[in-house]
């Protein structure tokens, strides 16, 4: 496995995770949550990390999104040690090389699609006038360019899933993280959620992380772990 | 197909692009995204907005006004005590010849700044006239067409003679309201009338009235011409009424009048008379008035401020999962600080816009009810004032909860409910 990232490869690797551990102290000691967790992640591949309620999930997810660090282990995102950036290169890393999908959903309120798709790009300090057709773009990946000027609470909730992805998407990541993606939707929804996911990967070469305990969705992702006492097989 | 395309990224070129900072073309973008969500939000705001816009309007109001405030607090304050008319007189030096004022050391006394108008006067005590074989005394004054204006007194019935009668010597007289009711039994009824004073006869056109005719309800005014061209034993005008422009400028006129006599005439015997002690009562009403006006004002503001704290507080707490969501999407700290300052900037400055338009339409509706027009400098520098305030209270108010926002953990903020 090579440390250097080669952005010609359509397999390189983006996400390198070696001997992670994450414990929490409290009043009676600390809690191991991850124990030793390795996991390597390479364009093109959509990642299933699934497992029970308090396996762990949503730490690793938090620190796979540099939200929180580890307490011991190495994190290397295309190359770079995200561990070592400071607060602000964290921040300018996550938005130039991330991409979220929140369950919830997690659009803005009272803003319409466009304005949920602008805000990445103005913090990433894209021109003015380049935002529509990268905006248009990337709704277009979902097949919602007719909801650009649509307020973001009148849109379903696979719609509302669908713009999440997009806002994820807005802003040309390496890798999607996405935290149960389908776990507010009906099957169909679900079903269409994922294709979209497929050909993000297949055709886009992102890496991709979901996390998840539904079955479903873990059958389409090209890998599946499972966190077991804060252990990640697979 | 842009998206998918590759990107490496190194540490030299994450210090580059945070070295970069956010450039006016983002602080631009963050100024409109925080005008969007205050206009969205804008029924969160309306209180405080209502407040700070009061507040604005009433300092605008007073500071523009203050001066032709005041001047119209001195006329009608004035009426009650007379406190920025002061009198000049020359006392009789044993038996020296007395002094009476010259026209030349009326005109200088006229010239000292904060002095709004002079006017001298003849008298005679102890006159006489008969009616309907009756005696009536009373004090003869011979007096110059702006005494009215200076006392501010008009006429209950008829007219008050004016420059022309003075310049004429017209034989006219105005009475004293209690005079006149003893003479001709109701005051309208001695209009018209003739009255003898020193064999000459004088047509009564007018009955003296105001809010300070009452110590001269016994008198009979001449011109002033006419009372020293006719009347026997008339004193020559060694007394004279100085009217201020407003009760700060007594003092210094005070000050001022004896070497201005000195300078123009012999000043012996010259004394000055000023009614100190209403002046202090008036004064301290309206420092109180003022005091009071100032204190709402400010009140009004720091509450102002407080709802602006308040409410960005709530706004904070109640965005937490928002400021998580954009932090995940990669904002830094510093661009959730400079959005929620500029929200905080935003709900004042428009409260300011709207609390200069309304000062704008108070000044216009003072302006007509006074019959004054402040200078539009004054105005222009109120404004100017208001926005650096408001400008001030959104920093002010809204810097705390700005920052307590940017530090928020992402891992916190996500996690919240």
């Amino acid at each position: 496995m090579s440390n250097q990232y080669d952005i010609a490869d359509d397999n390189a690797l983006v996400i390198d995770i070696n001997n992670l551990t994450k414990t929490y102290q409290t009043g009676a000691g600390g809690i191991s949550v991850l124990k030793d967790v390795n996991l390597h992640v390479r364009r093109g591949e959509m990642v299933a990390v699934m497992g029970p309620s308090g396996s762990g999930k949503s730490t690793l997810l938090f620190i796979l999104g540099l939200f929180q660090p580890p307490s011991t282990g190495g994190y290397k995102v295309a190359g770079v040690d995200v561990l070592s950036l400071s607060r602000d290169q964290q921040a300018i890393f996550r938005r130039e090389m991330l991409g979220f999908v929140f369950q919830s959903c997690d659009l803005l309120e009272n803003s319409t699609v466009y304005e949920n798709l602008e805000l990445p790009l103005i913090y990433a300090g894209v021109r003015r006038r380049e935002r529509p057709d990268r905006i248009r773009e990337a709704l277009g990946m979902v097949n919602l360019e007719h909801r650009l000027h649509q307020p973001s609470n009148r849109l379903s909730g696979g719609e509302r899933q669908r713009v999440s992805i997009a806002r994820a998407l807005v802003n040309e990541p390496e890798f999607i993280l996405a935290d149960e993606p389908t776990g507010q939707l009906d099957r169909e929804n679900s079903l269409r959620v994922l294709e979209y996911f497929t050909k993000i990967t297949e055709e886009a070469r992102t890496a991709m992380v979901v996390v998840t305990h539904d079955n479903m969705t873990a059958e389409h992702c090209t890998r599946k772990c499972v966190l077991t006492d804060g252990y990640l097989n697979g | 197909m842009a998206i998918g395309k590759r990107k490496k990224i190194t540490v030299a070129e994450l210090d580059r692009i945070r070295r970069r900072g956010a450039g006016p073309l983002r602080y631009y973008d963050l100024v409109l995204v925080s005008i969007r969500e205050v206009l969205r939000k804008r029924r969160r705001y309306i209180g405080v907005l209502a407040s700070i816009a009061l507040g604005m309007a009433g300092f605008i109001v007073i500071i523009t006004m203050g001066n032709d405030l005041k001047k119209n607090f001195n006329n009608d304050l004035d009426l009650l005590g007379g406190a920025t008319i002061m009198n000049a007189m020359f006392e009789q030096i044993q038996l020296e010849r007395q002094e009476w004022f010259r026209e030349r050391t009326l005109a200088a006394i006229g010239r000292i700044p904060g002095v709004l108008d002079t006017t001298k006067v003849a008298l005679k005590a102890s006159a006489v006239t008969t009616w309907h074989d009756r005696l009536f005394g009373f004090n003869l004054v011979g007096c110059e067409a702006n005494y009215w204006k200076v006392f501010s007194f008009n006429a209950t019935v008829g007219r008050l003679f004016d420059q022309q009668d003075v310049d004429a010597g017209a034989r006219v007289c105005v009475v004293g309201a209690d005079l006149a009711r003893q003479m001709f039994g109701q005051e309208d009824k001695g209009l018209g009338q003739i009255l003898s004073i020193d064999d000459n006869l004088y047509t009564v056109v007018g009955i003296l009235g105001g809010v300070r005719a009452g110590d001269r309800s016994q008198f009979v005014f001449l011109p002033i011409t006419t009372a020293l061209a006719r009347v026997g034993g008339v004193s020559q005008p060694y007394s004279c009424y100085i009217r201020c422009a407003t009760w700060d400028d007594v003092a210094t006129v005070a000050a001022a009048v004896p070497g201005v006599v000195k300078a123009n005439q012999p000043d012996r015997g010259l004394r000055v008379n000023v009614a100190w002690e209403p002046l202090k009562q008036v004064q301290r009403i309206f420092w109180w008035v003022e005091l009071f006006i100032y204190s709402s004002i400010v009140a009004t503001m720091i509450l102002g401020g407080f709802g602006i704290w308040n409410i960005m507080m709530a706004t904070v707490t109640s965005r937490t999962r928002e400021i998580g969501l954009k932090k995940a999407m990669g904002a830094l700290d510093s661009d959730i600080l400079y959005q929620f300052l500029f929200e905080a900037l935003c709900v004042t400055l428009s409260s300011s816009v709207f609390g200069v338009i309304l000062g704008r339409i108070g000044i216009e509706y003072m302006s007509r009810m006074l019959g004054t027009r402040p200078p539009e400098g004054m105005f222009v520098l109120c404004l100017l004032m208001g926005l650096a305030f408001a400008a001030i209270l959104g920093v002010g108010a809204g810097l705390y909860p700005s920052i307590r926002a940017s530090r928020m953990q992402v891992v916190d903020a996500m996690r919240y409910e």
